[in-house]
């Protein structure tokens, strides 16, 4: 079932899924430990929107304006960036399994950034860095041992990928067990994905801007993408620069890997799921793949995040754990449904 | 204490003038003298239940100890029996003379072989800190350990007691362990009349973890005249901010490791303010931050020094009929003689409460 894509279509399936986001956001904003009327909801946000501030702000407004929607929008930075660094990554290696964890660069990012806080606690700006410094530095070498006769071998990478992520964990465990600063507790929990943290990395305004330069230099490259899903030498006789469109996506995408694991640490599945159920439903043209991933991953993300934090409260759970527990049959579903 | 092994030959001459003067009757012969009685030794081995409830067979006289946890540690010295301390971990680090001692690595993970080599005849670990693994292991190779697990104050007030029975030092585990009991008497007549403050014990704030109502610290609470706001069968359950928003605890109690009271409950105050969520708590707004020591996270005798001074943080005014003799007396007994040799700042106390993935108890 191939249906040609067009402007139209691209633009009913984005507005769809945004509209899909901002009815999951605010159902996310309406539930928690303390109940929020619908009113309350509104007020709040028609607040926000003008940009006024409550000068006594109530224990609600305080509750949607501080805690659940600055969650919420890191959130959906984290979600829009593992998706779309997993469709690059599987669109470029020509991989359905490729997914910043299976290669190993989530945990290069991990590393890097927890090298960050341990050589310069103090400097916040530090830490996303070294975690694009790691995700950069990861999948280089995880392409360069994946290569067998100057050919990309799928099993080869596959495999250079996980054995980077279990040498990147070992890194990780050596620096946990021999170093025990102040920072370095709340690591276990930061590794398990977490979106609680209060304190992030940069502000969330740059955050987004980083988001959508890294998406956006990735969604030129998107019509030299399809062609690429053909081979490299046919897309090289095609025309494709393919060397400078290798180059834009591994960078983009260590880039959008380091972001959301600077933020939430390791959040699983998401990069390799969301990317699938937006292939199975709307096709493989990356013109409409990468903004639908960017979408669907941080609807997904929100809607883990909200199940994380209410389903067992007032106790939390981390948020990877329910986008596996909730990604796995998902992804099964669908493949069944589809070959079914 | 008594010593039960033989007279060195040497003295010869000096027991024969100590047992003509027992049998003169004299009073000071039996005070002085050296075990006066013919060589009878007493039991060489005695069998102990630990707290885990195992049975173990431990020589009558410990003459070598490991520690395989820092309160454990704590208590050794406190029983005075620190000179048979042969061994420690890494994260033993008061008082400050016990980080001399041998290490054999940390709580979680410590060396086996190490702890061997050391040719313990009885090893202390703890069941909030170490492995079962770990405690089989040195079972196996015929060393006996004896586990502690206490769940209230009063539980670690037995522990002293019996690990002064464990380690033959029933005299100072007995006086120390009244001691103690004596001083949350006393507290507990001074609060009697008080109505117990709301409060949130912070363990850990990002993300937030504070203490369930099944460990030593809710009811180091309750006895220092606070009740945590959270109730969770949990031990070190993570909550979500929004329901300490909700709860709004009257309190919010940290333990640092130089807790100096007011200046650190106000830089906590402080730095809390500018976190998102958190400036909407009326504790932080009010700044009614408690910060104590970090004993307080530590089943030692030190922990009674914690209750004591949280409760003097949280009901200042039970405390003012006392003249500022009285106050310099347990500002005192917080502030041991050798204040100036702690370190600057203690290295986190590893393990502790930290729920880590790899978990375990005797």
């Amino acid at each position: 079932m191939i249906r040609p894509l067009t402007a139209k279509r691209l633009a009913s399936v984005s507005g769809l899924l945004a509209a899909l986001l901002v009815l999951v956001i605010l159902v996310s904003l309406k539930l928690g430990a303390v109940p929020v009327s619908m009113v309350d909801l509104a007020t709040n946000l028609g607040r926000i929107v003008i940009g006024q501030a409550d000068h006594l702000p109530s224990e609600q407004s305080l509750i949607i304006r501080e805690i659940r929607l600055p969650r919420i929008l890191l959130g959906v930075i984290v979600g829009a960036a593992l998706s779309v660094a997993g469709a690059g990554f599987q669109a470029l290696l020509r991989n359905p399994l490729a997914d910043p964890y299976v290669l190993g660069v989530s945990s290069g990012a991990a590393l890097g950034a927890i090298i960050s806080l341990v050589a310069a606690p103090r400097v916040p700006v530090a830490m996303p860095i070294a975690a694009f410094a790691g995700a950069l530095a990861t999948i280089t070498a995880v392409y360069f041992l994946g290569r067998r006769g100057g050919e990309l071998d799928s099993h080869t990478l596959l495999l250079a990928g996980i054995i980077s992520a279990s040498f990147l964990s070992a890194v990780i465990m050596f620096l946990m067990t021999t170093l025990s600063g102040g920072e370095l507790r709340g690591i276990a929990f930061w590794l398990m994905g977490d979106l609680t943290s209060t304190r992030t990395p940069l502000d969330a305004g740059w955050l987004f801007l980083l988001l959508v330069l890294a998406v956006g230099a990735i969604y030129t490259t998107a019509a030299d993408l399809n062609l690429l899903l053909t081979g490299e030498q046919e897309a090289m006789h095609l025309g494709v620069d393919v060397s400078r469109v290798k180059l834009v996506v591994y960078v983009s995408a260590s880039l959008l890997t380091g972001l959301a694991v600077s933020i939430s640490g390791a959040i699983g599945y998401v990069g390799l799921i969301v990317p699938h159920v937006m292939r199975l439903l709307f096709g493989s043209d990356h013109r409409m793949l990468i903004p639908a991933s960017a979408l669907g991953g941080a609807i997904a993300i929100v809607i883990a995040d909200t199940l994380a934090r209410t389903l067992v409260a007032p106790t939390e759970l981390p948020v990877g754990a329910m986008t596996a527990m909730a990604g796995a049959p998902m992804f099964i579903y669908l493949l069944r449904r589809r070959f079914g | 204490m008594r010593e039960a092994h033989s007279i060195p030959p040497v003295r010869w001459s000096v027991r024969c003038i100590l047992v003509a003067a027992t049998m003169l009757g004299s009073v000071w012969a039996q005070q002085t003298s050296p075990a006066p009685a013919p060589p009878q030794p007493a039991p060489a081995k005695i069998d102990i239940i630990d707290e885990a409830g195992r049975h173990l067979t431990v020589p009558a006289n410990v003459r070598r100890i490991v520690s395989l946890a820092p309160n454990l540690t704590e208590t050794i010295y406190a029983l005075g029996a620190q000179d048979r301390l042969v061994g420690v971990t890494d994260f033993c680090d008061f008082p400050p003379e016990a980080k001399q001692k041998t290490k054999v690595g940390g709580g979680v993970n410590p060396s086996v072989e190490q702890i061997v080599a050391l040719k313990p005849d009885l090893v202390l670990a703890a069941k909030s800190m170490n492995r079962k693994e770990t405690v089989e292991a040195l079972e196996q190779l015929g060393i006996p350990v004896y586990g502690t697990a206490p769940v209230t104050v009063e539980d670690v007030i037995q522990s002293v007691r019996r690990i002064g029975e464990a380690i033959g030092a029933r005299e100072a585990g007995d006086s120390l362990s009244a001691s103690l009991r004596a001083r949350l008497d006393a507290l507990k007549e001074k609060l009697a009349a008080r109505t117990p403050r709301r409060a949130l014990f912070v363990v850990w704030v990002d993300p937030l973890i504070t203490i369930g109502r099944q460990t030593f610290l809710a009811d180091a609470l309750r006895l220092a005249g606070a009740e945590s706001v959270v109730d969770l069968p949990q031990e070190w359950p993570r909550i979500g901010l929004e329901e300490v928003v909700k709860l709004q605890p009257e309190y919010l109690i940290f333990a640092d490791s130089h807790s100096d009271g007011a200046d650190l409950a106000s830089a906590r105050a402080r730095e809390l303010a500018e976190r998102p969520g958190w400036r909407g708590l009326d504790a932080v707004r009010e700044r009614r931050i408690a910060v104590i020591s970090d004993a307080v996270n530590r089943p030692a005798p030190r922990l009674i020094d914690a209750i004591e001074q949280l409760a003097r943080l949280l009901h200042p005014d039970a405390f003012v009929e006392k003249t500022a003799d009285a106050k310099e007396k347990t500002q005192s007994r917080l502030t041991p003689a050798n204040a100036d040799a702690m370190p600057a700042a203690y290295p986190p106390v590893s393990g502790f409460p930290f729920p880590l993935p790899a978990g375990g108890g005797i």
